[in-house]
C-alpha cells in the first residue's frame, strides 16, 4: 500500500512538476548506491552526467555489458570527466532484483566502469525521469539541463556487437564537450520494461 | 603489431561471447515452442498455401506483436525456402495489451499463430518440398529472454491442393487478423498545438449508415510501430454513440516532425480493423505565439466550442468595429438609469433579443449560402457592395440622429421635448441597437472567436445555429447582466442637460465608422466611392429638412416631408444610380491586391501555386490574409507586420512574403482559411523552409514579438 502510494506520488510528480524536457533543468534526485553512499544529482553540477536505466537480466542491457561495449564507453567518458549513474528500478519481488551483495558481485564480475549504481527499487528516480525501458539513457549537460533522452544506440538487438551501432550517448557527450549543440536529442528507447 | 593482436583477440573474445550467448538463449527457449503449420499437405503448383508459425508459450510468458509497444521486440521469421516458393508478409493476429500502463506492450500469451502466405510458382515440378523457417523472438515473464527456434514442414506438389488437418486451426487464427474495413470513416485530430513532445490525439470514427455500427463496449487503437513517435496506450474521453466513436490517446514524439498520418489497428471489443488515417490539426487555429500559454484543454467537445463562441462574443465588445455601438449603449443606460428596474430589465432583454435574432438571420444566410453550394465565411456580407452602401447610409443616419438632426419615432407620435427621449428610450431603440451591434461586429474576429467560428462553419446547420447564438449571447452578455442588476449602474451620473451634449459627442465615433465603411466600399467602387459621399450629403440634407420642418415644424409639415423625400430621391438617382452605378460596380472583381501590397516591394500577391513554388525553392514563406473591411488585419499590419524589424528579418532570412486579399471573398482563400479551421481573416501563416513541416498559425491579434518569434522558429 505504502509502495503504491509512493509510486502514485512519484508518477504524479513525474508527469506534472518535473516532466523531463530537453533543454530544461534535469530534475534533481537523491539516492543510495550499492555501497551505501548517498548520491545527489546536483552534486555533479558542472559535469556532464549520463543516467542509465539498468537491469542486466534484460537481454538488451545484457548485450551492452556482455560485449564490453558499455564498460568501454564508460571508461572512455570517465576519462573526459563524465559521470555515469546506473539506476536499477527493478522491484524487490521481481526475479531480476539484486540484493546489495548480488549487485556488488555483478559490479565486479562485469567490470562496470560507471560512477555509481543507484538502488531504486521504489522506482522513485525511474518514474521521475519517466524511464520506460532498460536500457533508457539520459545525458545531462554541465549546466544541469537535459541534453539527450532515449535509446543507447540505433541497434535495438539483444545480440551482436553494439560497437557497430551509432551510440547516441557518445555522440551527445562529444558534441557537448566540443561546445556544439546536440544533434540528436531524443530517440525512442528500446529494450525490456523496467519492472517497477 | 601488438595493437593488431589485441584487436584480434578482442574480436575473437566477442565472437566467443556471442556464440555462447546464442547457445544459452536457444537452450533457454524451453519457455516457448515453435512449430510450422501448413494449410495443405498437397498443393498444386501456382496455388498459394497458408503457413502458420505457431508459438506456444509456457504460462506467464509472452511474445510480441509487430509493434511491441514501449518495450520488447517483434518476432522475426527468416524463411529457408526452395526456389519457386515465395513468402508473403506476416499476418499478425490481434495481440493483447499488457500492463503496466506506462510501459504497455502488445503481446501474445499462451499461443499465437503468425500467418504467412506462401506462393507456389506454377513451374514447380511434382514432388516433396522442405519448407523451413528460422524464428527468433523475445519471450518475457518478469524477465526477458531472446530465443530462437527452427521450424519445418514438408509440402507435396501434386495435381490438386488438399486441405490439411491444420487448415481449420489456421482459419481460426486468420479470423483474428485485423481486416481492412471500409464501412466507416476514420480521422485523427491533434488537440493541442505542436509544442513540447506530448500531444493528445483524438480519433474520430463514424458510420455513414447507422445500421452498420458494430455492437461494442470498448474502443482502442493499437498503432503500427514507429521510431519517431509513439501513440501511447492510455485511452480517454471515449464517446460511443449509435454511429460515432471518439476517443483520445496521448502521443509522445521522439524525433522529427509530428506525424501527418497514423496507421494501426482499431479494436472494438475483440473485432479489429486495419486503418490508415490522416492527421489534421484541430489546434492549428489556437494561437501559436505567446498567447499559446492558454491552450484549450484536450477534448474538443461541443460544450467547449460553445464556451469559446461565448467568450469570443464577449471580447467582440471591445474590438474596434463594435466600439461605436458601445457609445450608444452607454447613452441608453444613462437614460434608463432613473427608470424602474423592471423597465431596465425589459430593455436589456429586448437588446439581447435584437442581437440573437440578428445572429439567427446571419446563421440562416450562412446556411442558405452553404446549401446553394457556395463557400460561406464570417462577415461575407461585407464583400457585397450593395450591403455596404445600405450600411453606410444606415450608420450615417444613426450619426445624424445622435446629432439631433432628426428624431426616431418608431413608437408612433412625435416627440416634442428632448426630455421625452430620456424617459422613453423605447423598445424599438434597444432592439435596433442589438441589430446594429451584430452587423458591425461581423467583420471582426476576436481571440477565441476564430477557433469557435472555424469549428461552426464545418458543422451541420443545427450546431451552426447553436454556435451563432452562443456568440450573440456573449456579445449581449455585459449589457444583459447590467440591466438585470440595475444597482450596478449607480456609478452613472443622473440624466440631465449633459446627456444631450454627450449624445452629440457620441455621433462622432459613428462618423468614424462611416469613413471606415467608405474605405471598404472603395475596394468595390474605386474612385467612384466619392459619389457615395455625395449621396450621403443628400441624405443628410434630406434628414435635416425632415427633422427641422416636418418633425419640429409648426406649419406645412406634409410639404416639408415631401421636400425631404424629394431631396433623398434626387440624391439617389443622381449619385447612386447615374454616377456610382451602385448595383453594378465597375471596379470590382479580384482587384485590390495592389493596395494591400506594401511599398517596400517585399509582398507579392498570394496564390497556392506561388506558395508552393517558393517553398520548393527552399525558402521560408509568410502569408498574410487580410481584407479591406478587416480592422484587426489593418491594425496587425501596421503594428506588427509592416514594421522595420520584421521587414529586415524577412530580408535577412530570404523569406518570401505573400498577401492574400479576402475583401471580395475569392473561393481559393476561403478554401485556404477552412484548411486552417478558420472562417475569416485575419490569418497569418509562417511556413518553415522544410517543405514537410506544417506552417505556424499566428494568433488573431499580433504583436511584433509574436511575428519575430515565429520567424525565428522557422529559421532554426
Amino acid at each position: 500500500m505504502k509502495k503504491t502510494f509512493a509510486l502514485l506520488a512519484a508518477l504524479t510528480l513525474a508527469t506534472s512538476l518535473f516532466a523531463v524536457e530537453i533543454g530544461k533543468p534535469a530534475p534533481d534526485f537523491t539516492g543510495t548506491d550499492i555501497n551505501g553512499k548517498t548520491v545527489k544529482l546536483s552534486d555533479y553540477k558542472g559535469k556532464i552526467v549520463v543516467i542509465e536505466s539498468y537491469n542486466s537480466d534484460c537481454p538488451f542491457c545484457h548485450n551492452q555489458y556482455n560485449s564490453g561495449a558499455a564498460q568501454e564507453l564508460q571508461k572512455d567518458l570517465a576519462g573526459k570527466g563524465v559521470v555515469w549513474l546506473l539506476v536499477n528500478s527493478v522491484n524487490v519481488k521481481n526475479s531480476s532484483h539484486r540484493t546489495t551483495a548480488q549487485a556488488q558481485q555483478e559490479w565486479t564480475d562485469l567490470k562496470i566502469n560507471a560512477t555509481a549504481w543507484i538502488d531504486d527499487t521504489a522506482g522513485t528516480i525511474g518514474y521521475l525521469y519517466d524511464m520506460r525501458t532498460t536500457p533508457h539513457v539520459f545525458v545531462i549537460a554541465a549546466d544541469g539541463n537535459l541534453a539527450y533522452n532515449g535509446a543507447m544506440d540505433n541497434r535495438p538487438e539483444p545480440f551482436g556487437d553494439p560497437r557497430t551501432a551509432k551510440n547516441y550517448v557518445r555522440a551527445a557527450v562529444d558534441e557537448l564537450l566540443a561546445g556544439k549543440p546536440v544533434t540528436i536529442t531524443q530517440t525512442k528507447p528500446y529494450g525490456c520494461s523496467v519492472h517497477y | 603489431m601488438g595493437e593488431h593482436l589485441t584487436l584480434l583477440v578482442r574480436k575473437l573474445l566477442t565472437l566467443t561471447a556471442l556464440v555462447f550467448c546464442l547457445a544459452t538463449a536457444v537452450a533457454q527457449a524451453a519457455n516457448t515452442q515453435v512449430q510450422l503449420l501448413l494449410s495443405a499437405g498437397t498443393a498444386k503448383a501456382g496455388d498459394t498455401v497458408l503457413a502458420g508459425v505457431r508459438l506456444t508459450m509456457a504460462p506467464g510468458w509472452h511474445t510480441y506483436w509487430k509493434n511491441p509497444g514501449a518495450a520488447g521486440k517483434a518476432t522475426e521469421i527468416k524463411w529457408q525456402l526452395p526456389p519457386g516458393v515465395t513468402a508473403g508478409d506476416i499476418q499478425w493476429p490481434l495481440p493483447k495489451k499488457l500492463p503496466p500502463l506506462e510501459v504497455t506492450t502488445y503481446a501474445y500469451e499462451e499461443e499465437v499463430v503468425l500467418l504467412v502466405p506462401l506462393k507456389l510458382d506454377s513451374s514447380l515440378s511434382p514432388g516433396p518440398l522442405n519448407l523451413a523457417a528460422k524464428v527468433s523472438w523475445l519471450e518475457c515473464k518478469d524477465s526477458c529472454i531472446p530465443a530462437a527456434g527452427d521450424a519445418q514442414a514438408s509440402l507435396d506438389i501434386g495435381p490438386e491442393t488438399k486441405a490439411s488437418s491444420d487448415a481449420i486451426t489456421l482459419e481460426a487464427w486468420q479470423a483474428k487478423v485485423p481486416v481492412t474495413a471500409k464501412t466507416f470513416n476514420a480521422q485523427a485530430l491533434w488537440q493541442k498545438p505542436a509544442g513540447g513532445d506530448d500531444r493528445p490525439l483524438l480519433f474520430e470514427l463514424d458510420w455513414p449508415a447507422p445500421g452498420d455500427t458494430p455492437t461494442h463496449t470498448t474502443a482502442d487503437f493499437f498503432p503500427a510501430a514507429s521510431d519517431s513517435f509513439e501513440i501511447e496506450a492510455d485511452v480517454t474521453n471515449v464517446l460511443n454513440s449509435a454511429n460515432e466513436i471518439e476517443f483520445t490517446k496521448p502521443v509522445k514524439k521522439f524525433s522529427g516532425d509530428w506525424p501527418k498520418e497514423v496507421s494501426g489497428v482499431l479494436v472494438l471489443d475483440d473485432k479489429a480493423y486495419e486503418l490508415e488515417m490522416p492527421v489534421t490539426d484541430m489546434s492549428a487555429v489556437v494561437p501559436g505565439g505567446t498567447i499559446a500559454a492558454t491552450p484549450p484543454p484536450p477534448p474538443v467537445s461541443l460544450w467547449q466550442m460553445l464556451l469559446y463562441a461565448f467568450i469570443g462574443g464577449l471580447i467582440l465588445n471591445i474590438m474596434p468595429c463594435v466600439l461605436p455601438v458601445i457609445a450608444l449603449k452607454i447613452l441608453g443606460f444613462v437614460s434608463e438609469a432613473k427608470n424602474n428596474a423592471a423597465h431596465v430589465r425589459k430593455l436589456g432583454l429586448i437588446y439581447t433579443a435584437g442581437v440573437l435574432l440578428s445572429f439567427l438571420a446571419l446563421a440562416a444566410l450562412v446556411i442558405s449560402v452553404k446549401l446553394a453550394g457556395h463557400k460561406a465565411g464570417w462577415g461575407m456580407q461585407f464583400g457585397s457592395p450593395i450591403f455596404l452602401v445600405c450600411l453606410t447610409t444606415l450608420v450615417t443616419l444613426v450619426a445624424l440622429n445622435l446629432f439631433g438632426v432628426f428624431e426616431v419615432t418608431l413608437g408612433g407620435g412625435t416627440l416634442d421635448k428632448a426630455g421625452d427621449l430620456a424617459s422613453r428610450p423605447g423598445a424599438a431603440g434597444a432592439f435596433f441597437n442589438g441589430i446594429l451591434a451584430t452587423i458591425l461586429a461581423t467583420p471582426c474576429t476576436a481571440p477565441f472567436l476564430g477557433v469557435a467560428l472555424g469549428f461552426a462553419f464545418t458543422q451541420p446547420s443545427s450546431i451552426l445555429v447553436l454556435m451563432f447564438l452562443a456568440v450573440g449571447t456573449g456579445l449581449a452578455a455585459p449589457y444583459l447582466l447590467l440591466s438585470l442588476n440595475p444597482a450596478w449602474l449607480k456609478f452613472l451620473p443622473k440624466p440631465g442637460v449633459w446627456m444631450e451634449k454627450f449624445k452629440i459627442a457620441m455621433g462622432f465615433p459613428m462618423l468614424a465608422t462611416v469613413v471606415w465603411l467608405l474605405s471598404i466600399a472603395s475596394s468595390s467602387y474605386g474612385k467612384n466611392v466619392v459619389w457615395l459621399g455625395v449621396f450621403l450629403v443628400f441624405v443628410a440634407t434630406a434628414m435635416w429638412v425632415f427633422g427641422e420642418f416636418a418633425q419640429r415644424g409648426r406649419k406645412n409639415k406634409g410639404i416639408a416631408a415631401l421636400v425631404a423625400l424629394g431631396i433623398f430621391i434626387c440624391g439617389y438617382v443622381f449619385a447612386l444610380e447615374n454616377q456610382l452605378h451602385w448595383r453594378k460596380p465597375e471596379v470590382s472583381g479580384e482587384a485590390g491586391i495592389e493596395n494591400t501590397a506594401t511599398s517596400n516591394g517585399l509582398w507579392a500577391a498570394w496564390s497556392p501555386e506561388a506558395v508552393t513554388a517558393a517553398r520548393v525553392s527552399g525558402k521560408p514563406v509568410i502569408v498574410d490574409f487580410t481584407a479591406d473591411w478587416c480592422l484587426t488585419c489593418r491594425v496587425n499590419k501596421q503594428t506588427s507586420i509592416d514594421i522595420d524589424s520584421v521587414s529586415n528579418k524577412l530580408k535577412a532570412i530570404g523569406a518570401v512574403a505573400f498577401n492574400g486579399d479576402y475583401t471580395h471573398f475569392p473561393d481559393s482563400i476561403t478554401a485556404e482559411l477552412n484548411r486552417y479551421n478558420r472562417a475569416g481573416v485575419p490569418l497569418v501563416l509562417v511556413y518553415p523552409a522544410d517543405t514537410n513541416a506544417p506552417p505556424i498559425v499566428l494568433p488573431e491579434v499580433l504583436t511584433p514579438g509574436i511575428v519575430m518569434e515565429a520567424l525565428n522558429k522557422v529559421t532554426k
